[in-house]
């Protein structure tokens, strides 16, 4: 067995790795501005100007690609936390791995929300002439479909990971005491609904498209 | 927040360790244990636990094989463990087989000194502390070598740099030496284990506080008597503890238990361990005992973290020691303090 | 030597009697004293037996509750078997030997007692330093214990071979030695009563010789002193010469059995003497440990 001289100091670790990640780009962001501002080219540093350049096509399809993306990321989140739980705990308690797939399918529910909403908001594209594209009516339904495709992500997002982790308590209580394992599926179950008051909302913000 | 990236390194492992823990005996397997009449029937009720396969092909039993084999059981399980983990749990878990390196340390040291068997002494080593440049401490001659050797080639080389020099190995009490180097092992480790925050820091915490003020409050007790002064055992605290600073200050300057009793009463948890000592049947270290279970009982309630690594080995531990107490009883023949033991589920 | 008939071989003098009553009266001595000393050994013996009864009773108990402790320190600090030899250099724990004299058997006896200090005092400091030190302190009763019984045992084992021993040698007096000695007794006054008699009866036969001589000198000096008156011629007392002269020749070769006798007499004199030694030594019977003068007796 490999036995190193371990004295921790605490680098590496995933928290101290976030900060000093944020603190980085943070820091780099802060540069460019501080660069553009002292080279006299402030004004150019205009949000809403630079808001309102951007085609409302490019809105809707970043609201569908969120909308997918974050919903399956959050999916394959959840499944991995439940999954290595479950692999480790059906090491012992073979009899869980059947009944615990029911938290893998949940998660994947999630992915499939995703999945809907983003042919929900593909099905209310339409190509656009170039005159109208700026008109306002566009840029609402721009804003729209990605501000629902957001929301819908981030649900299901949360909702994917609150339903791994729950999930991954299953899963090892289940192997524990075989009786714990449906009260905290119906909890997880609840972790799961989160993910449809996105996609509701989501709905009824791109409803009125 | 670790409840996020946990899994993705250590979900599984700790899957496995919460296998292990419930392959624990429960409380009616101690019931049963008990009244087991001999040893074959101690192995009979064993079968059907997780000792059971270990125990099957063996035709004689007796109070030391039977902990022999338990004790091969758990590293067996704790070297999986460690195989499978990796940064920082694996940092985690070898900080908890420092615990036992520093005995095994300890015991070649002083079978070095004496000029002992190699091959004896390696032998007697715990198996959770065994490190890979072992033997390599038995070549030394004298006490500068054995120091320099022990500098290079163990993990525990800072808490010797820090705490001992060369002569000291010489003059001082073993158990002087292997009191400082707990302490200084416990003091880093707590420290380590509070990088991790969360649930981690938390659990340990409450954890190595406890075992810190054990040994405080056991250092304080056993040095009664003693040619050990008050500065000496006041040097064998860990800084650490509940009872730290303001505690520890009073336990040096103790002299009988009562003392030790009064500085314990401001903590609610400790103030149990000396309620009604005279004619309870429980010992104070029983009670210790006791306690440590509650705590390493409560970290399996929560989920990602690597308390629970530490707490499955010192329950599965407990569980040895049940084990072999139950069977020195019933070999001995003196069930009336059969029951002595301490149940974990 | 057979049955009644078992005396010893000596010349039935007047002497021997005397040395021989002498001899039983020593040997009568010697059985009483080493019967009483028997006695002793005995009782001592039943004390020895009750003592080592009631420590080996102890000794299991203890050496339960020993063990146990052990199971106790094992159970609270594991295995510091290693580390508790490792730590002592000298031992704290010395026995001392004495002997003890029980009616002149030397009995050895051990002692146990404590010199230095607690090398393993700090032996389980962090945890199970209380029950390390319970722990040494049942166990130094324990082996107190096996020493006391140590010293019992040993004891057991010389009282019951000196006991067998002079059991033997009572048995020796009282059932061959005085016996033999009373046999010779009544054969030597039966032999000089007999010697008595027929001292007596030559008496008789010589005074009835002598009274037949002087009857017939009576008669021949009277016929001579009738023939001298007649005569008056002398010489005619060479017959009495000649009676004296065959008495005399019988009482010489008497002489030589006497002598031969008197060899014998010799031999069992010198049996009879270290008989002596025996019996004077009774006063200080530590000497009979030795056990090689068994065959003097026998």
């Amino acid at each position: 067995m490999g036995v190193y001289s371990a004295r921790g100091n605490g680098d590496g670790l995933p928290v101290s790795a976030f900060s000093l990640y944020s603190y980085l780009s943070l820091s780099g962001l802060g540069l460019v501005l501080l660069y553009m501002l002292l080279t006299g080219s402030g004004e150019q540093f205009n949000v809403g100007e630079f808001l309102l350049t951007i085609s409302p096509h490019m809105w809707s399809l970043l609201g569908i690609a969120l909308c997918v993306g974050l919903s399956v990321g959050g999916a394959a989140w959840g499944i991995f936390i439940t999954g290595a739980s479950l692999v480790g705990g059906g090491v012992h308690a073979p009899r869980i791995v059947t009944k615990n797939l029911i938290s893998i399918i949940f998660c994947e529910v999630v992915a499939i929300y995703g999945l809907i909403m983003a042919i929900v908001f593909t099905a209310k594209l339409e190509d656009v002439k170039d005159a109208n594209v700026t008109s306002s009516e566009m840029y609402y339904k721009g804003f729209a479909l990605f501000w629902a495709g957001l929301t819908t992500g981030l649900c299901n997002l949360v909702c994917g990971v609150s339903v791994g982790i729950t999930g991954s308590s299953a899963a090892l209580a289940d192997s524990q005491d075989g009786q714990l394992f449906v009260k905290v599926l119906v909890i997880e179950i609840f972790g799961s609904i989160v993910g449809l008051f996105g996609l509701i909302v989501g709905l009824l913000v791109s409803g009125k498209v | 927040m670790e409840a996020l990236f946990y899994n993705a390194d250590d979900g599984y492992l700790e899957g496995i360790v919460r296998g292990y823990r419930s392959s624990i005996l429960t409380n009616s397997a101690y019931i049963n244990l008990t009244q087991c009449e001999t040893l074959e029937d101690v192995k009979l009720q064993l079968s059907a636990s997780d000792y059971g396969p270990i125990l099957q092909n063996e035709p004689h039993m007796s109070t030391s094989m039977l902990s022999q084999k338990c004790t091969d059981k758990m590293v067996q399980e704790f070297e999986y463990i460690r195989a499978h983990a990796v940064a920082p749990l694996q940092q985690f878990l070898d900080y908890m087989t420092y615990a036992y390196m520093i005995d095994n340390v300890i015991l070649l040291i002083t079978g070095t000194l004496h000029e002992r068997d190699t091959r004896e002494l390696l032998d007697r080593c715990h198996p959770l502390g065994v490190f890979d440049s072992m033997p390599a401490l038995c070549v030394a001659t004298n006490v500068a070598e054995l120091y320099n050797s022990v500098l290079v080639e163990t993990p525990l080389a800072p808490y010797f740099k820090d705490c001992l020099s060369a002569e000291d190995l010489d003059e001082m009490n073993i158990e002087i030496i292997r009191n400082t180097l707990y302490k200084a092992y416990l003091e880093d480790f707590f420290s380590f284990s509070q990088t991790f925050g969360g649930p981690t820091a938390e659990i340990m915490a409450e954890l190595l506080q406890f075992e810190a003020d054990r040994r405080s409050l056991n250092i304080t007790i056993n040095s009664f008597g003693t040619e050990l002064t008050k500065d000496d055992r006041a040097k064998l605290f860990p800084h650490i503890g509940r009872l730290y600073p303001e505690g520890n200050l009073k336990l040096a300057k103790a002299d009988d238990v009562d003392q030790v009793k009064a500085t314990c009463d401001v903590f609610l948890e400790y103030r149990q361990f000396f309620d009604s000592m005279s004619g309870a049947t429980k010992t104070l270290e029983d009670r210790f005992f006791e306690y440590e279970v509650h705590l390493n009982k409560k970290s399996f309630q929560q989920q990602f973290h690597y308390a629970i690594f530490y707490s499955f080995l010192k329950l599965k531990e407990q569980e040895i020691r049940n084990i072999v107490w139950i069977s020195e009883c019933i070999s001995q023949g003196q069930k009336e303090r059969i029951n002595n033991y301490i149940p974990i589920f | 030597m057979s049955g009644a008939n078992n005396r010893l071989a000596v010349f039935p003098t007047r002497m021997t009697l005397s040395v021989m009553k002498q001899k039983l009266k020593g040997a009568q001595t010697g059985h009483s004293l080493l019967k009483r000393k028997s006695e002793a050994l005995t009782k001592r013996f039943r004390d020895i037996v009750k003592k080592i009864d009631d420590a080996k009773r102890l000794m299991g108990k203890v050496m339960q509750v020993a063990s146990f402790s052990l199971a106790e320190v094992t159970y609270i600090t594991g295995d510091i078997g290693y580390q508790v030899q490792e730590s002592v250099k000298n031992a704290q724990f010395r026995v001392r030997a004495k002997q003890e004299n029980v009616s002149g058997v030397m009995l050895p006896v051990f002692e146990s007692y404590q010199e230095g200090a607690n090398a393993n005092e700090l032996t389980g400091l962090g945890r199970g330093g209380q029950q390390v030190q319970k722990c040494k302190d049942t166990y130094i009763k324990a082996v107190e214990t096996l020493v006391e019984l140590a010293s019992l045992q040993t004891a057991f084992v010389i009282l019951d071979e000196v006991i067998k021993l002079t059991n033997r040698r009572v048995n020796a007096i009282e059932h061959i030695i005085i016996p033999r000695y009373e046999n010779t007794i009544t054969h030597i006054i039966s032999e000089l009563d007999e010697q008595d008699r027929e001292e007596f009866f030559r008496l008789k036969k010589v005074q009835g010789k002598k009274k037949q001589a002087a009857a017939r000198d009576t008669l021949e000096r009277e016929a001579r002193q009738a023939e001298e008156a007649a005569q008056r011629s002398a010489g005619s007392g060479d017959a009495a010469l000649t009676g004296k002269g065959s008495g005399h020749s019988a009482d010489a070769s008497g002489h030589s059995v006497a002598a031969s006798g008197h060899s014998a007499d010799a031999s069992g004199h010198s049996v009879a003497g270290s008989d002596h030694t025996a019996t004077a030594s009774l006063s200080e019977p530590g000497d009979l440990l030795g056990g090689d003068d068994e065959d003097v007796i026998f």
